[in-house]
């Protein structure tokens, strides 16, 4: 116990030193119900604006698949005052340079610019999100674009057809059945309602929270967003997604054929949402399977038993139950059933056993470093801030994490394996040249 | 996503150019350099802003190297960690993964690179590791066999994407058997060639001070730190003085279309690389190139992604990119596209290549590019890691601080007639060199209208020059 205390405090003192503080994050919101986190950090002069609309491939349902991710590419493709093509050519041409993601349950937009461009951004921001057009002739030839990201993704990695498999096995019914880029036929078919029923129905201010970091004033960004955004009406809130994935009482398998050197194999566990009191210590205990070469499972399968290749296991922050994945390769020679049962003797060790003091620490070590690289620039802070407050519901989760991880202790993570690690609570993904086998 | 210019750019973030350039005078935090006895050079720049320090070191000692044993000097970087006088190779994992440090090895085309990042506190025994790794590691032979055949199950792995393999195709293509063809991770025949001893030789004649640089950015105090560099490496022995030259031999010119079909049964899309060659890291106009190239193919609007993803929708994405090395260079356009619309795309891309020689630029799309670059540029700067880079890529391609503190004036002096001459004068006309990987059944007689076709299997290795 008095070794947690006094790692504890050495955190508290190594966190005052980065000099980046919850009170550095300044925060307001509009009366549309658009709120704003500000970092004033004027280490180079730029600055980014990231945009979280919580909408994602969770909002779908089958017939539009995709059209989440496919309405994130038309974000790009014309408004009001910057038509087609202009939003971006207006944003290069002032230095700027954006992307943008989707994920299950969100839609990030981020633009990366020099500071002296910001008011330029929440014109460019102001006016696809008060006024989208949705072209139609824009609408097929971005279709072609995003047909090609999905082709390209299988073409590219077994790993995409693999997963995809196997979360439709996992998920039976919740809306994390189905990928996030979609199904082919669906995304051939969205039709002009589609998109514009989603505009309105998702991308209002109330549903949005915007983080800025960077070489930026709060009291000019309130400023601009006053002018720019304040003016945008906000919405009903948006449908709430009901469906909840009924409980998984038996083991799930699935085998897919590709062409490959050798098998590749995935497992994935129901696991909680991020706002579970398990979350941290779920996190933890991936790290104690795979992070870095003296982890569980590289150590013993990868290295000392070579049965495996490649093992990653996976444990994020999701809006809804989702799945703990582990990730692994099979060795020249080696039959993919024994790797499999490799890896549940290695988590049974630690039901039965637990795990170490030692290895414990060794992570919470790792988990202060993960946060010390996102404070690191100003796009890892916008990033995580915004990512804490869509997720976990309060930016200020961010700068808690590492104390939440040292409450974990060696109980927790026994308890988080036997509860989560079952047979039953299982699915499992196996891809190979010949399924017959 | 949205696009995929992101993840091109950690891709090739040392060997390529970077996205450059911003703003508001943008200038290189103070550092300070100097020389051990031993002819190592050492370089130190104070960050205290987070808690963190970032190495790189870079020994002369990359593919380039390896004579006819491909993939030796990648094999010897990872090999370096499979244990030392003073550590076995379990303790080397456990004792850098239990302070979360991250400590990575790896060789690209004419260097091996050390890195390392990890929290403040824990330098001396990052470094004491450093140091191990560097000058005594002692190359266990389980380890070594290991590894070897886990890297034997890689290279098959990776012929199961096509853009994982394309550019060993195009370097060979392009370079021939000139030493900047040599394939850095090997081949199946190399790598099961090469022993234990043939990694202990290697390390012997390559890893040595002279020539080589370590580059410490973070949180320290550098007079502290030089007192530490200096003790941990004074022994460090000093090698034969002359600097390698292999890669100055001249490269034979292309002189006609090539087309390299690397045939993919199962492809549902063409993978391709149309290009050239192009200008080494030290060119005088490497920053107007980069300039250019934004235009043309380093950005969302750039011509060739307009053309071929906005206006077309034929691909996800395509974009063009000069890659520098010490004595030379390639350029090329990558992009890739369903089986059937694989006319259509190549067609697209020399067309634009076609257009830019035809009708160059105006001043607006070259102020927009300055802009861009200049606006980019800071955030390529700013983290202990990039700096470290930068201060590694300053040693080993001989630039100062002036790239970077006079990166805005140098973009600003670019004007309309010089960037004319430089497409003029940089980006080929003809010759091009083209390798498609793809089904050869549905695009041989369409890879027939760009010149000579060469059809290889994806299983097939890469034995000799095309």
């Amino acid at each position: 116990m008095k070794k947690i205390i006094t790692v504890f405090l050495l955190l508290i003192s190594l966190m005052g030193y980065t000099q980046m503080k919850p009170d550095d994050v300044q925060t307001f919101t509009l009366k549309n119900g658009m709120k704003f986190l500000i970092v004033e950090d004027f280490t180079i002069p730029n600055a980014n604006m990231y945009l979280f609309y919580k909408v994602g491939s969770r909002n779908e349902h089958q017939g539009i698949t995709g059209l989440s991710h496919f309405f994130e590419h038309m974000m790009f493709n014309g408004a009001k005052k910057y038509g087609p093509k202009v939003f971006d050519q207006t944003m290069e041409f002032n230095g700027g340079a954006n992307n943008a993601y989707t994920r299950n349950d969100i839609t990030a937009y981020t633009n990366w610019f020099p500071a002296s461009a910001t008011e330029v951004i929440f014109d460019l921001e102001a006016d696809r999100i008060s006024s989208l057009t949705i072209d139609p002739k824009m609408v097929e030839s971005e279709r072609g674009v995003v047909l090609s990201e999905r082709s390209t993704g299988l073409e590219n990695s077994p790993w995409r057809n693999l997963i995809q498999s196997m979360e439709a096995t996992a998920f039976q019914e919740h809306p994390y059945h189905w990928p996030v880029i979609g199904y082919e036929d669906d995304m051939k078919n969205w039709t002009q309602e589609d998109l514009e029923r989603y505009f309105k129905t998702y991308y209002a201010p109330n549903n949005c929270v915007i983080v800025m970091s960077g070489a930026i004033k709060f009291e000019n960004i309130k400023v601009l967003a006053e002018k720019y955004l304040e003016p945008i009406p906000s919405q009903p809130a948006p449908p709430k997604v009901n469906i909840v994935e009924p409980k998984q009482n038996g083991e799930r398998r699935i085998t897919v054929q590709r062409e490959v050197a050798t098998p590749y194999l995935t497992i994935g566990y129901k696991t909680p949402e991020a706002t579970s009191e398990d979350y941290y210590a779920l996190s933890i205990l991936s790290s104690i399977l795979s992070s870095g070469k003296s982890s569980r499972l590289y150590s013993e399968l990868v290295d000392k038993q070579q049965l495996a290749t490649q093992i990653f296991t996976e444990y994020s922050e999701s809006f809804d139950p989702s799945l703990f994945y582990v990730y692994t390769v099979t060795n020249k020679g080696v039959k993919h059933e024994d790797l499999e049962n490799a890896i549940y003797k290695e988590i049974d060790k630690i039901k039965n056993d637990g795990i170490s003091e030692k290895e414990l620490q060794k992570i919470k070590n790792q988990k202060l470093m993960e946060f010390y690289n996102q404070v690191e620039t100003i796009n890892g802070k916008s990033n995580n801030l915004g990512t804490y407050e869509v997720y976990f519901g309060d930016y200020k989760k961010m700068f808690d994490a590492p104390a939440n991880y040292n409450k974990v202790t060696m109980t927790d993570v026994q308890n988080v394996a036997k509860k989560y690690f079952s047979k039953s609570n299982r699915t499992v993904g196996v891809l190979k040249t010949n399924p017959n086998e | 996503m949205k696009s995929i210019k992101q993840r091109y750019i950690i891709l090739v973030l040392f060997l390529a150019l970077p996205t450059l350039l911003i703003a508001q005078s943008y200038k290189l935090p103070d550092y300070t350099s100097f020389k051990l006895k031993n002819g190592l050079t050492v370089h130190l720049m104070e960050r205290h802003s987070v808690p963190v320090i970032s190495i790189s070191t870079i020994i002369p000692a990359g593919a380039i190297n390896d004579g006819d044993q491909a993939g030796l000097a990648d094999l010897t970087s990872t090999a370096l960690k499979h244990g030392t006088e003073n550590y076995t190779k379990s303790q080397l994992d456990e004792s850098l993964d239990f302070i979360g440090a991250n400590l990575s090895t790896g060789a690209s085309k004419e260097f091996s690179r050390i890195s390392a990042k990890f929290a403040s506190k824990d330098k001396a025994k990052v470094l004491a590791i450093l140091k191990e790794i560097i000058v005594n590691p002692v190359f266990d032979a389980g380890e070594f066999s290991k590894e070897k055949s886990r890297l034997l199950v890689g290279l098959e792995q990776q012929k199961e994407s096509p853009r994982s393999v394309i550019g060993s195709y195009f370097n060979k293509l392009l370079y021939g058997n000139h030493v900047y063809g040599n394939i850095t991770e090997g081949t199946k025949t190399s790598i099961e060639a090469l022993s234990v001893e043939d990694v202990k030789t290697f390390h012997k004649n390559n890893y040595i001070p002279n020539n080589a640089a370590i580059s410490i950015v973070g949180d320290f105090s550098s007079k502290e730190m030089k007192k530490e560099i200096s003790k941990l490496f004074k022994n460090w022995k000093k090698g034969g003085s002359t600097i390698s030259k292999l890669g100055t031999t001249k490269i034979t010119p292309v002189n006609e279309n090539r087309v390299l079909l690397v045939n993919k049964e199962d492809a549902k899309e063409t993978t391709f690389y149309i290009g050239s060659s192009g200008i080494s890291r030290n060119n005088t106009d490497f920053i107007a190139i980069d300039v250019i190239n934004t235009l043309f193919g380093g950005r969302f609007t750039s011509m060739l992604n307009n053309e071929l993803r906005i206006n077309s929708g034929l691909t996800y994405g395509a974009r063009s990119r000069f890659s520098t090395l010490k004595s030379g260079g390639s350029f090329y356009i990558s992009t890739f596209t369903a089986s059937k619309t694989t006319e259509a795309a190549i067609d697209k891309t020399i067309e634009v290549l076609n257009t830019l020689h035809n009708n160059g630029i105006d001043e607006k799309l070259l102020t927009s590019a300055k802009n861009y670059v200049k606006g980019q540029f800071p955030p390529d700067y700013e983290t202990t890691g990039q700096l470290a880079n930068l201060l590694s890529q300053m040693f080993w391609y001989n630039f100062d601080e002036s790239f970077i503190n006079n990166f805005e004036k140098n973009v600003d002096n670019l004007d309309l007639k010089k960037a004319n001459e430089i497409i003029a004068k940089y980006y080929p006309k003809d010759n091009l060199q083209f390798v498609l990987v793809g089904k050869a059944a549905d695009i041989k007689s369409i890879a027939e209208k760009y010149g000579k076709v060469k059809q290889v299997e994806i299983k097939e290795e890469i034995t000799s020059p095309f």
